[in-house]
């Protein structure tokens, strides 16, 4: 059930948040990126993200999914254009609106993806979990959301163990079209959906072995409480949630003259 | 006397499969024993385990006849969550059983299920990660722990439970020889401390030469069952049912003798009293065996000058690294887990480049080929096969690599057929691949790679997970293909293999080559243990008597009985 962690063992002021707290702080950025379409209003809740991932000193998560971000965001830039028109013609089917629009798109994908990447990388499975569950939900329930969280690594691991097994055999990943290369990784998928269900089924029976479920009361080595840095970030947040819904009702980080399809 | 365990008659068979896993199995085992399962694989060892804390029948499915009370509970009758706070279970795979994201909580997790209070917790926590010698890591992630630490860490997380009764399925099957040795050091310890009963399922006899008693099982069935000295000295018996005799009664048997020592000790005593000698003519004529061989290689084909490889992350893997492999070689690579070994194998078939330094394949800097023009000069065979098979059939798996060089039908059907056959697999082209057992996954894997032709054939840990016969005859078939004039490098933790069947040998420690040589030199050095590593009982036991011998027949041809006995 091991691959490598997305959590960065660091002792920061966001790493030592109650799990409920940074729960509240993710779903409040999360909507406040969705809420406007100017990339001048997006930029804002971008650099929190960013300085929250400094903050926390986990923005080092990036790295090894930094090409993918990269052609995400050079792609958006460009898709999201077909997706809308503008009145200030730029330069082909691309207007300033258009352009706008695109940015400000792909700031809020980008934002979203870094912070949660900065979720994973500052809250334990087991945070979340005991999170989950001081929330009101069942143990049950709270530790299947968390495994669905560890099995992320897990499987890029498997697939890479597995990708490089078949390139040995002279597979080449790297070269074709979009349609050839998906072809190319359906020998992939066999090999790494077998060894997932392999390893998932060593898993339980270790849980099992460890005694899962077997009382109705269960205990936590894990103290979590809310603090007074906790009630900071929690009077935090709603200013920036009331000012951004502010803004939002009353009309503001729209893009003037875009049409949307 | 009471019973920790009693099987009654026991008969499983899993849903789907023709034949019962295990077949009219009884069994007792007092409290306070030990006992050590042992038997080829596919012998129902597992499903046995399993038994145990009611795995079968709960979690598997199939049909079950007979009872199994553990601890005085019919296990029918109680869920293997219950059975966790008697019961323990260590796996084989210790990445799979780990879940946790440090180690004060993986070994908490039993005991919040048991609902403990915190303080019983933490107590808990810190008097089993001393136990298993990982006291200072209680912040480390698993992840970031050896193999060894790993196991010890799952036996930790299970000893929290304070099982009376551990059951242990093949725990040290994928570690180094120390590793091993302290997994073992750490359970025995246990069976004396405390009234605890403990089962263990092993391949390797020498380190069952503590248990008490010892079960043989084959094909389901009870082979033998007996006290470890009784069983461990009949080697017909142990060799009928598939299961690597040890070394020092192996050698008195072939030698011929009745009474059998056990021991290296007992060994060396016996060896005395029967005033054996050893024959200083038949060992020269061993050791300028090693000499004539290295006559016969060719030019250099594989070489690492100033390797350096250090991971994304910024760990260092490989430093220095200057290595050249000849044609017709056999290169072992061994050291302990985590040592480098399958980093550095992965730079010799340009699956990883080098940070620093060239790796030359045929003259040319890896950097300079693709994997493609890499994979006609060299194979690599991986550890697990289940990475690597996807096809419907054995005949396309062993196909694939051939097809996408773009062969024609008759061509690889050619390829195929001489591929399977050079792995004992003829006969098997339309077999689904996933109904094979392990050993015929492994050889399907091996296939795939040598059809492909290569001229060097890299195989890591070809023999782990293997029983005694099919280790034999994995590695007998790499000897064939050497012969045949191709380039062998493996990567193993079996001393013996790399005794027996290597011409040379690289010892990695921490990223490093820190010996290389013969295998009669490098098992003659003291700075193995450096690497975690010993050498073979045999070698030890006749290094003991002024000589490093390599194998049991090599022992024996190199006896001087002279004609006595006493």
């Amino acid at each position: 059930m091991m691959g490598q962690e997305i959590y960065l063992e660091r002792e920061t002021f966001f790493h030592g948040l109650d799990p409920r707290t940074k729960m509240f702080a993710l779903v409040i950025f999360f909507v406040i990126i969705l809420y406007f379409e100017n990339p001048f209003w997006v930029a804002p809740m971008s650099f929190l993200v960013l300085a929250h991932g400094i903050a926390s000193r986990s923005l080092a998560n990036l790295r090894p999914v930094r090409y993918v971000l990269l052609v995400l965001a050079v792609s958006s830039i460009i898709l999201w254009n077909l997706f809308a028109n503008g009145k200030t013609p730029l330069f082909w089917i691309i207007e300033r609106e258009s352009l706008s629009y695109s940015v400000g798109r792909t700031l809020i994908l980008l934002s979203l993806v870094v912070e949660g990447i900065v979720f994973l990388s500052t809250t334990r499975y087991e945070e979340l979990t005991l999170g989950l569950i001081r929330l009101g939900l069942p143990y049950r329930v709270g530790f299947a959301v968390s495994t669905a969280f560890r099995m992320i690594p897990m499987i890029v691991a498997s697939t890479y163990a597995v990708a490089q097994a078949q390139r040995s055999r002279g597979l080449d990943l790297d070269t074709g079209n979009i349609v050839q290369r998906v072809r190319k990784y359906l020998p992939l998928l066999v090999p790494v959906f077998l060894s997932m269900i392999r390893s998932t089924n060593t898993f339980v029976m270790a849980l099992e072995s460890r005694g899962f479920g077997a009382r109705k009361n269960r205990t936590f080595y894990l103290q979590i409480g809310f603090k007074i840095k906790d009630f900071i970030c929690l009077a935090c947040l709603a200013v920036l949630f009331t000012a951004a819904t502010y803004f939002k009702l009353t009309g503001h980080g729209m893009i003037a003259g875009l049409q949307r399809f | 006397m009471t019973l920790a365990l009693s099987i009654r008659n026991l008969t499983y068979q899993y849903r789907g499969q023709k034949k019962p896993a295990l077949d009219r199995v009884s069994l007792d085992v007092a409290r306070g024993d030990s006992l050590v399962i042992m038997g080829p694989t596919e012998a129902g060892k597992s499903t046995l385990a399993a038994t145990m804390n009611g795995l079968v029948p709960h979690f598997f499915k199939g049909r079950i006849d007979g009872a199994v009370n553990v601890l005085g509970r019919n296990t029918r009758e109680s869920t293997v969550a219950e059975l966790s706070e008697r019961v323990g279970m260590v796996f084989q795979d210790f990445e799979a059983q780990l879940f946790s994201t440090n180690l004060e909580l993986e070994v908490a997790f039993g005991p919040e299920n048991l609902g403990l209070p915190r303080e019983e917790i933490v107590r808990r926590v810190d008097e089993n990660l001393r136990l298993v010698g990982l006291a200072g890591f209680k912040r480390r992630s698993p992840a970031s722990l050896s193999g060894g630490q790993k196991q010890k860490l799952a036996i930790a997380s299970i000893l929290a439970l304070t099982p009376e009764l551990l059951v242990m399925d093949e725990p040290t099957t994928d570690l180094d020889p120390e590793s091993k040795k302290e997994i073992f050091r750490i359970t025995n310890g246990l069976c004396l401390r405390e009234e605890m009963t403990l089962i263990t399922v092993e391949q390797e006899t020498e380190e069952v030469l503590s248990a008490k008693n010892v079960l043989l099982l084959k094909d389901g069935r009870v082979a033998g069952y007996g006290s470890a000295s009784e069983i461990l000295r009949r080697i017909d018996l142990l060799k009928a049912v598939g299961v690597m005799p040890p070394a020092v009664p192996a050698y008195f048997h072939r030698m011929g003798c009745e009474s059998l020592p056990l021991t290296i000790e007992e060994g060396l005593k016996e060896f005395a009293a029967r005033r054996w000698l050893i024959s200083e003519e038949a060992y020269r004529r061993a050791a300028e065996k090693d000499e004539r061989r290295v006559s016969k290689y060719g030019e250099t084909i594989v070489a690492c000058e100033n390797l350096e490889y250090t991971y994304p992350g910024g760990v260092k893997a490989l430093s220095g690294i200057n290595v050249a492999v000849r044609r017709k070689e056999i290169v072992a690579i061994i050291g302990q887990n985590g040592g480098g070994k399958t980093t550095l194998a992965k730079h010799l078939n340009g699956l990883l480049l080098p940070s620093k330094g060239r790796v030359f394949v045929r003259g040319v800097p890896t950097t300079e080929q693709t994997l493609f023009e890499l994979g006609r000069t060299v194979g690599y065979v991986f550890q697990n096969p289940d990475h690597q098979i996807f096809s419907e059939t054995v005949f396309d798996e062993v196909a694939f690599g051939l097809k996408l060089r773009n062969m024609n039908d008759q061509e690889i059907k050619a390829h195929v057929e001489q591929a399977l056959a050079a792995v004992g697999l003829t006969g098997f082209e339309h077999e689904d691949p996933f109904s094979l057992t392990k050993s015929g996954r492994k050889r399907v894997a091996v296939a795939s790679v040598l059809a492909l032709r290569p001229d060097v054939l890299i195989l890591d840990e070809p023999t782990t997970g293997l029983d005694y016969t099919e280790q034999r005859s994995m590695m007998e078939m790499i000897r064939n293909l050497n012969e045949q004039g191709c380039t062998i490098i493996f990567i193993t933790h079996h001393m013996w293999i790399v005794a027996e069947y290597a011409h040379r040998v690289l010892v990695l420690k921490e990223g490093q080559v820190l010996m290389e040589g013969t295998p009669r030199e490098i098992f003659a050095r003291q700075e193995l243990a450096e690497a975690a590593l010993s050498p073979p009982r045999v070698t030890t036991f006749s290094r003991a008597l002024g000589k490093t011998m390599l194998s049991i027949e090599e022992l024996a041809l190199c006896t001087l009985t002279g004609g006595t006995s006493p």
